[in-house]
């Protein structure tokens, strides 16, 4: 009771309390008397570790309310205009605007070191720990968006109607080599003339782009003819189409090229 | 098994709320337990190198962890939401004010006067204290109000008592007896972790156009504790 009275560092209640449970206890005879004065000492001692802590504070004079009032300027208070409503901020003394605490956050984040709140760029999936079983999906999604995180914002729509275009592309050029053997089954085609476009060296790029799918995907091959230029056909899907392809050999080969050398 | 992990460390992380070994046994080692330190282990390097995040085991006997950014802070653009950057603008000033306040500030809101007990007997005038050593009355400075619905904060106290305790921001324990019982706030181990009584203190000395020796005691505690 009258805890508040007592904190006050003017006060000498504390004092005055203690030396009346002294007196007190002198005629304590019972236990539950003596659980009482114990209890007392109890809070007399937490209430005298506040005070000591108060003090503590206005040695170094740390002024709340001087504090309150430069928080408010830092976030730019506008103490000249009189408010007239309503509002929340319905203090006298000033205008608070309302990307006061935005302000505020912005100079906050500068001293935490929070790790960022970890999301898909590509956002389509939902975040609770899932089943096992898609867990491994998520994890090459997870990848995939893990590498592009470096990307601007805006060019996540982008990316998504490419996906389609890519393999529309893909198809275009899986057709035009089919034709082109089904006319003249036994003369493959040079790769460089398949895939370089004269007129654009992006075109190009975007040729061999292409035509990479296609080789992955086992639909074409390449191979080095007599000279050691690199020749494209359509692969011959059989029946076991696959079965043979997996058999034959799978390389990985890097081509490089640049403007000097298309032109 | 320890990408998994690392994912999984990831998405719980969102909401900033500690993350229990027990789960992560649960939902991702599972039938690995024996491995589990070595999981733990290599899933740990794995976001400080990938990630430059650190996880850190915040309490040892009931076994949760959080993870903490590792990098130096950026000067610049610091991706985050708006209503995150308010968030820990509000944090920050709160956790400023326990500090400087001495580590530990009661919870007046929640300590109506107490009827009297009959055991003891003064004679009160009734002190109507403005307390500038309790934290709602300090929040009320800037136009923060716990009973009222905040244009940015909406419900604020139970921003602050339960988001930011359940996050280990803050810590809300009850002063003992204390009848009805009181409470008192104080920094949580998170914010031990992501920030320092140092950086708080530059922050005041900062908003307040002054030098962080100005405030003797506080300084000193700041500079002894890593």
């Amino acid at each position: 009771e009258n805890r508040e009275a007592m904190l006050n560092s003017k006060s000498n209640r504390l004092t005055e309390a203690l030396e009346e449970a002294n007196r007190l206890f002198d005629g304590v005879c019972r236990a539950r008397e003596a659980a009482l004065d114990a209890q007392f000492l109890v809070i007399a001692s937490n209430i005298g570790k506040e005070k000591a802590s108060e003090l503590h504070s206005e040695m170094s004079a740390f002024d709340s309310t001087a504090f309150a009032e430069d928080l408010l300027t830092f976030m730019g208070i506008n103490r000249t205009e009189v408010e007239e409503t309503d509002d929340s901020e319905d203090a006298p003394g000033g205008f608070l605007p309302s990307d006061a605490w935005q302000t505020m956050g912005e100079e906050a984040t500068k001293y935490f070191r929070r790790a960022p709140t970890f999301h898909y760029m590509m956002g389509s999936f939902k975040s609770e720990p899932p089943v096992p079983k898609q867990r491994i999906e998520r994890q090459k999604k997870a990848s995939r968006g893990k590498a592009e995180r470096a990307m601007p914002a805006q060019l996540k729509k982008m990316e998504e109607s490419h996906q389609e275009a890519t393999e529309k592309e893909v198809e275009r050029i899986l057709r035009i080599l089919q034709t082109h053997f089904e006319n003249d089954p036994n003369t493959p085609i040079s790769f460089f003339d398949f895939v370089i476009d004269p007129n654009s060296f992006a075109r190009t790029v975007e040729n061999m782009f292409h035509v990479s799918f296609l080789i992955r995907d086992g639909l074409a091959k390449i191979k080095l003819d007599e000279d050691e230029l690199p020749i494209i056909e359509p692969t011959k899907l059989s029946g076991r189409g696959d079965k043979d392809n997996r058999a034959g050999a799978r390389n990985q080969v890097v081509i490089s090229l640049d403007q000097k050398e298309w032109k | 098994q320890v990408s998994e992990l690392v994912q999984f460390l990831l998405v719980k992380d969102q909401k900033k709320i500690p993350i229990k070994r027990t789960d992560m046994l649960k939902n991702v080692i599972r039938e690995y337990r024996d491995a589990y330190a070595e999981i733990v282990d290599r899933a740990g390097r794995t976001l400080q190198q990938v990630f430059g995040l650190r996880l850190v085991e915040i309490d040892t006997k009931r076994h949760t962890y959080i993870l903490i950014n590792n990098l130096p802070r950026a000067e610049g653009e610091y991706l985050c939401r708006d209503k995150e950057k308010e968030k820990m603008g509000l944090l920050l000033v709160i956790l400023s004010f326990i500090f400087m306040k001495g580590n530990s500030v009661k919870d007046s809101e929640s300590s109506p006067k107490p009827p009297p007990m009959p055991h003891f007997s003064f004679a009160p005038p009734p002190l109507t204290p403005l307390f500038p050593g309790a934290l709602w009355e300090f929040l009320n400075l800037l136009r923060v109000y716990p009973g009222k619905q905040h244009r940015v904060f909406g419900d604020v106290r139970k921003l602050v008592t339960d988001e930011f305790v359940r996050q280990k921001y803050l810590e809300n324990t009850p002063i003992p007896l204390t009848d009805p019982p009181e409470f008192k706030y104080q920094w949580g181990p998170r914010a031990e972790k992501e920030t320092s009584k140092k950086d708080v203190l530059n922050f005041v000395a900062k908003i307040q156009g002054k030098d962080p020796t100005f405030w003797a005691s506080q300084y000193s505690e700041a500079e002894a504790t890593p």
